[in-house]
């Protein structure tokens, strides 16, 4: 990120149940939102403009999820922060989530709470001066 | 050919044909009744699968409900009265509680189906009854209960699932405050097992209405409540101590009652310091 410009925020989940409240909450507090309903949208957006911060769903129609982090593996498009949000956090899930290379793994419904303060956390460790003008 | 009457007649005049036609007849009610098992089994799986598929797919609406009204709670869309923060506050715990009931249902399936895995780590069980305690203080002071925390100085760590023990002390210390009238008492006690000191005896107590002898057993059982006007009292899954045990057991641990109707009750669980091997 450079200078001013509003965080990014990609929202991978093929259900707008999740997404649009997501989209609302994100964009009401100062962050741009980007939502891609498949593995092959999600590698599309990253690759358009690469997001700061990826909250990412593990079962899309056309795939596994965590296969969004292979297809960009070692890509310069590879979002910094990646939080797999999941129906499942079994310890199976996060062991796979983590050696995949998410940084945490939240079962949804994340409170709202957590998430903006989690979601600022991760923003501000790319850059501080960004995220804390969003 | 012989008429039906003739062979009757002559199996009676000769055993040995007697004889293989009775065991003819055993063996073939005994393959109905192995055809008739795996159907059964097949549509166990079918149930117990489609429980585990409905349960994921109501997160997802729920999902939306909650987030939604989180969002309203907390005035990022603008500030709200306090009657529709009361009302925002009805629905976002009304959602909550019913994902808790959600997730019950989907570990219950994941337990019948032996889904269910450990994640062992170093626990302090007086720590996690703490933790359970902290997320019931507002349900005992709402029902002015006396909830009574004791952990004995030499009770050992355990390598155990942190969630599935919070989970299975959420569920007996929850069922303690349901089923206890307002002003008795609930406790949880902790100490080395009497008789074998690498594990660990829980006990988590209550005055409330108790349960009969001959429910003892039924009250494990999926789906069950013991009595239908307490059920209208006390609404659930009725899933709580079958998961309880299934949780327990997944330890290597056992769990028990003792309790009389209208004496309240002592439920019991022990988990060995070390989970059994896989």
């Amino acid at each position: 990120m450079t200078g001013s410009r509003r965080p990014l925020v990609l929202i991978v989940d093929d259900s707008s149940h999740v997404t649009a409240p997501l989209q609302l909450l994100f964009e009401e507090t100062g962050r741009r939102v980007a939502i891609a309903g498949s593995v092959a949208a999600a590698v599309r957006a990253c690759e358009a403009e690469r997001p700061d911060l990826m909250l990412l769903d593990l079962t899309l129609p056309d795939g596994d999820g965590l296969s969004v982090l292979t297809a960009l593996a070692g890509s310069a498009a590879l979002p910094p922060v990646t939080v797999a949000l999941t129906g499942h956090d079994d310890a199976r899930t996060v062991q796979r989530c983590r050696a995949a290379g998410c940084r945490d793994v939240l079962l949804k419904p994340v409170p709202v709470r957590e998430l903006l303060r989690r979601a600022a956390e991760w923003l501000a460790e790319q850059a501080p001066a960004a995220e804390r003008q969003a | 050919m012989t008429s039906r009457t003739d062979s009757s007649a002559a199996e009676s005049l000769n055993p040995v044909a007697s004889m293989e036609s009775h065991l003819a007849a055993v063996e073939h009610a005994y393959q109905s009744a192995l055809r008739e098992i795996a159907e059964l089994n097949a549509r166990d799986t079918l149930k117990t699968q489609f429980l585990a598929n409905i349960s994921h797919d109501l997160r997802t609406p729920l999902t939306a409900i909650i987030t939604h009204a989180e969002i309203l709670r907390d005035g990022i869309l603008g500030p709200l009265s306090g009657r529709q923060q009361d009302s925002i506050a009805g629905i976002i715990g009304g959602g909550r509680r019913l994902l808790e009931m959600v997730g019950e249902i989907l570990t219950y399936a994941r337990g019948a189906a032996n889904q269910l895995e450990l994640a062992p780590v170093e626990v302090s069980i007086g720590e996690v009854i703490d933790q359970v305690r902290r997320l019931n203080e507002s349900l005992v002071a709402r029902k002015q209960l006396n909830l009574d925390v004791q952990i004995d100085a030499d009770t050992p760590k355990v390598v155990a699932d942190r969630e599935k023990l919070a989970h299975v002390l959420g569920n007996l210390l929850g069922n303690a405050i349901d089923f206890t009238p307002a002003g008795g008492r609930v406790w949880v006690h902790a100490c080395p097992h009497f008789e074998n000191r690498s594990t660990v005896l829980v006990e988590v107590g209550d005055s409330g209405i108790g349960i009969a002898a001959d429910h003892h057993e039924l009250v494990f059982q999926e789906f069950a409540q013991v009595d239908a006007s307490a059920s209208r009292q006390h609404h659930g899954t009725g899933l709580g101590l079958t998961i309880a045990r299934r949780l327990v057991e997944l330890h290597g641990g056992r769990i028990w009652l003792d309790s009389e109707l209208g004496r309240g009750s002592r439920f019991f669980f022990t988990i060995p310091t070390q989970p059994p091997a896989p």
